[in-house]
């Protein structure tokens, strides 16, 4: 049974020349991802992740390309192609192979809401599995550039092969200049979620 | 002594307004192009976020003879101020939105004599 669940990145690709450091926590796992933006619609970078409920690890490079992107007046809507490259081991380094995953996220914004869906296969040699998740978010007020943005947010996770299939995160997102912070709580699994984001 | 004073407040009060007033609305005979500012607001659409608003500032700020990009989320507006003698043609500014990820919808440009 494998527990990775989805990274949840907001804006994975950015501007051409950008960086983006994406960290993330939570019931299942923690990850790192650095990408650099080639293009405004592609982003190639490390991501590791450390997954505590099947006791593996990943290692390697994940491409991220924006499909299709819809601008609309005060919105936006994205689609996320993200491809993953690499090498998977357990933590006690019995399985050690080729590993890989893809995956797909939409997400549509506003100003003052924000909904997303993602899901993931990963092929682990060792083990293959399949996610998905869900978020909702509100923004209490709505700030200006450069102020500090506050969005309330519920994460609905699935993983088929999971005991307690579906679960639910509530969360709250900050959002200052080049910096994101999250933080939430799973009640199911009694455990904390702590996001960062930074592009520079 | 104070009649001097007295005498030169009169002057300067004669004198001072028209001459403000004429370096205010009358522009030189031959306009140099070296002295003028561009200042050019673009209406985007899907600017919606401050990650947003950091890359067109990233991307507008490399390009030549750009002093200065602000962004309005509330109006969904890039501000751009060039550099004297310096400016950026409507195709250019369409393209850099793009290259920023969003969508031009109007752009309008106003032109101040220094």
């Amino acid at each position: 049974m494998c527990l990775w669940a989805l990274p949840a990145a907001a804006r994975p690709v950015s501007y051409p020349g950008g960086w983006t450091i994406i960290q993330n926590n939570n019931a299942n796992f923690s990850s790192a991802n650095l990408h650099y933006s080639f293009t405004a619609k592609d982003a190639l970078g490390f991501y590791g992740e450390q997954n505590w409920a099947t006791d593996s690890r990943f290692y390697g490079a994940q491409y991220t390309r924006l499909l299709k992107r819809w601008n609309g007046p005060g919105s936006q809507a994205n689609i996320y192609l993200n491809l993953g490259a690499g090498v998977a081991e357990n933590f006690d380094q019995t399985d050690t192979d080729l590993a890989g995953f893809v995956g797909l996220t939409a997400d549509w914004e506003t100003r003052r809401w924000f909904v997303s869906y993602s899901a993931r296969a990963d092929d682990l040699s060792f083990d293959q599995n399949f996610r998905q998740n869900a978020r909702l978010g509100f923004a209490p007020y709505v700030g200006g550039f450069g102020d500090l943005h506050t969005w309330f947010m519920i994460q609905l996770d699935n993983i088929p092969e999971n005991e307690t299939a579906v679960t639910a995160t509530p969360l709250i997102r900050f959002f200052k200049d080049v910096h994101l912070f999250e933080l939430g709580y799973t009640p199911a699994r009694d455990r904390f979620l702590a996001n960062y984001t930074r592009r520079f | 002594m104070s009649i001097k004073y007295l005498f030169t407040l009169l002057l300067a009060g004669s004198f001072t307004p028209p001459l403000i007033a004429n370096a205010q609305t009358t522009p030189p005979a031959v306009a140099s192009a070296e002295h003028k500012t561009e200042i050019m607001t673009a209406k985007v659409n899907g600017m919606v976020c401050d990650f947003c608003a950091q890359a067109v500032i990233k991307v507008f700020s490399k390009e030549e003879g750009v002093e200065d990009v602000a962004v309005d989320l509330d109006a969904q507006a890039i501000i751009v101020t060039m550099q004297q003698g310096h400016s950026l043609d409507d195709e250019r500014i369409k393209k850099l939105v793009r290259k920023s990820g969003y969508a031009l919808v109007e752009i309008n440009r106003v032109v101040s004599q220094l």
